[in-house]
């Protein structure tokens, strides 16, 4: 994906539904059916601020059957770099921004006997529209949903009113929490887990699942790394012939676009792997922070993933 | 030539325990109960806690009189110390349960119940010939258990259930290069093909260009 494969949309609605989520409705401007899309899946909005160009995945929550619209769900970061701020404070109701094509890193197992959802806070954005694509067949499927306090339980009403009985709600104000090992260590043959939120909660299900003898082709998980702020420091692009400079806010990413040097990418947010780059020389060492090199391809330090991977060296060259 | 180098081909290899699985359910056949046997031993030194959370159903054949009287064990099939009936020592283990069968439909059947009761967490190890391997993995893909939670080692007999692909019936126990099918009567060519949905082999008429032209006839799947 590239920015020359975006699409144009208007901003059709915009509500408040927490204290920080915004829901943001989303049409094509010339008011035809946008691609479409399986439940799981994100886009990546492209928001051209006055200083930067931010580029955040957000999942797809609306209906894979209803495509005269997207719906998404951004969360106000505390330590945001941008992006989310920008969502929240810039955007308006009939803002045009631009969207990247949906791409799907999260989806259902089409052949599971069992679906087992599990959503922390701004997490649950996936599921709305996994639920859409599981509600009425005949696969039984359940949600668990874990947010600090009533008033943060995004979309409750919606998910009350066509799946009542399969969602249980969890408040960490009454200090209710989900039971993982409870839940994962009676399932029948053929269950999925899926688990979208935050990280601790993302590896606390993927740890009790493989410690309740959980193969890891049951196990889907979801998370998209903001990119993470870092020291500034420079890299040399090998086949563009460019020094760019990146700064401790800006992602390495970010800083090649803004260098004019297009990098191919899915999600942006550390996940896919498309945006794989050759290590060609470096001095220094390369600061991981993608959910996709595995430890030794790390320790080999042949790769990174710019998205969201930086490095703290003195010469950095990459084929780019 | 048309029947080799196809990837649909099932690949095995030899059983080891996976003691990050919380229960283990093996299916023996014949030798294969040697194999479980190994796989066992392995998790008791690993894991002993794991044999009481072990299921063994098998098939030991051919059955003469007793049941632990006579188990066959093919020279080629194990290790040269391999025991001679794994059934006694299966017998000694603490395992929560060890299931002797006559046939591999009353095996299968049970196995299938088991499956319906089972947890995730739940490894599966398949030992015997080819054809039951196929049977039992047909069974556990309608469960949805995936290549990361199933093993299988092939010991035995390599004769293959064949599906005719002109009539759709099932040949058992196909030794032979060529075959004549039961249902229609062609003359099948046995493919490396192989459907994990039907757990057959596909067979394609074999002198459909010029009939009554056949290949020389031979026993290769032994």
């Amino acid at each position: 994906m590239s920015d020359a494969q975006t699409l144009a949309v208007e901003v059709k609605a915009i509500e408040a539904v927490t204290p920080l989520i915004k829901h943001f409705t989303l049409a094509a401007i010339d008011g035809g059916a946008l691609p479409a899309f399986s439940g799981g899946s994100h886009i990546v909005v492209v928001m051209k601020g006055a200083t930067r160009v931010h580029r955040n995945p957000y999942s797809l929550l609306s209906s894979p059957r209803e495509l005269d619209t997207y719906e998404i769900g951004v969360r106000r970061m505390e330590e945001s770099r941008g992006g989310s701020h920008y969502m929240h404070d810039a955007v308006k109701v009939g803002s045009r921004i631009e969207i990247a094509h949906p791409v799907n890193l999260f989806a259902l197992d089409k052949i599971a006997r069992k679906h087992l959802l599990m959503a922390g806070g701004v997490g649950i954005t996936p599921f709305m529209a996994m639920l859409e694509d599981l509600h009425g067949g005949a696969v039984p499927y359940e949600l668990h949903y874990s947010v600090r306090a009533p008033e943060h339980a995004a979309f409750l009403p919606r998910l009350e009113a066509r799946e009542a009985g399969r969602v249980r709600m969890y408040y960490d104000s009454e200090n209710q929490a989900i039971d993982f090992e409870g839940l994962l260590s009676r399932q029948p043959l053929g269950t999925h887990v899926y688990v979208c939120g935050p990280a601790a909660m993302i590896n606390r299900v993927i740890a009790t699942a493989q410690h309740c003898g959980w193969s890891d082709s049951h196990i889907h998980s979801e998370q998209f790394s903001a990119p993470p702020v870092g020291d500034a420091f420079d890299v040399f692009l090998a086949r563009s012939g460019l020094k760019v400079h990146v700064p401790h806010d800006q992602s390495l990413m970010e800083s090649i676009e803004a260098a004019g040097v297009e990098v191919p990418y899915l999600c942006r947010g550390g996940v896919c792997g498309f945006c794989l780059t050759k290590v060609l020389e470096l001095d220094g060492e390369l600061v991981h922070n993608d959910h996709y090199l595995s430890e030794a391809e790390r320790a080999k330090g042949k790769h990174i993933m710019p998205c969201v991977s930086r490095a703290r060296c003195r010469h950095l060259v990459l084929d780019l | 030539m048309l029947i080799t180098g196809i990837k649909s081909k099932p690949v095995y290899a030899p059983l080891h325990a996976d003691a990050r699985g919380r229960y283990h359910l093996m299916l023996g056949h014949g030798a294969g109960g040697v194999a479980l046997l190994r796989v066992l031993k392995e998790l008791e030194e690993t894991a002993p806690a794991a044999l009481g959370a072990t299921r063994v159903l098998y098939l030991p054949r051919p059955m003469i009189g007793n049941a632990s009287a006579s188990v066959a064990i093919t020279p080629e099939s194990g290790a040269a110390d391999a025991p001679a009936d794994p059934l006694a020592e299966l017998e000694a283990l603490a395992l929560a349960e060890l299931k002797l069968f006559a046939s591999v439909p009353e095996l299968l059947t049970d196995f299938r119940a088991l499956l319906e009761r089972s947890l995730m967490g739940t490894r599966l190890y398949v030992a015997g010939p080819e054809s039951f391997i196929g049977l039992a993995m047909k069974i556990a893909l309608e469960f949805n258990l995936n290549k990361d939670e199933i093993r299988a080692e092939e010991l035995g007999s390599l004769a293959r259930r064949v599906y005719c692909i002109h009539c759709r019936a099932t040949a058992e126990e196909v030794r032979t290069n060529i075959v004549r099918c039961g249902g229609c009567g062609r003359w099948l060519l046995v493919r490396d093909h192989y459907s994990r949905r039907l757990a057959a082999y596909m067979g394609v008429m074999a002198d459909a260009e010029a009939p009554g032209e056949l290949p020389e006839i031979r026993e290769v799947f032994v």
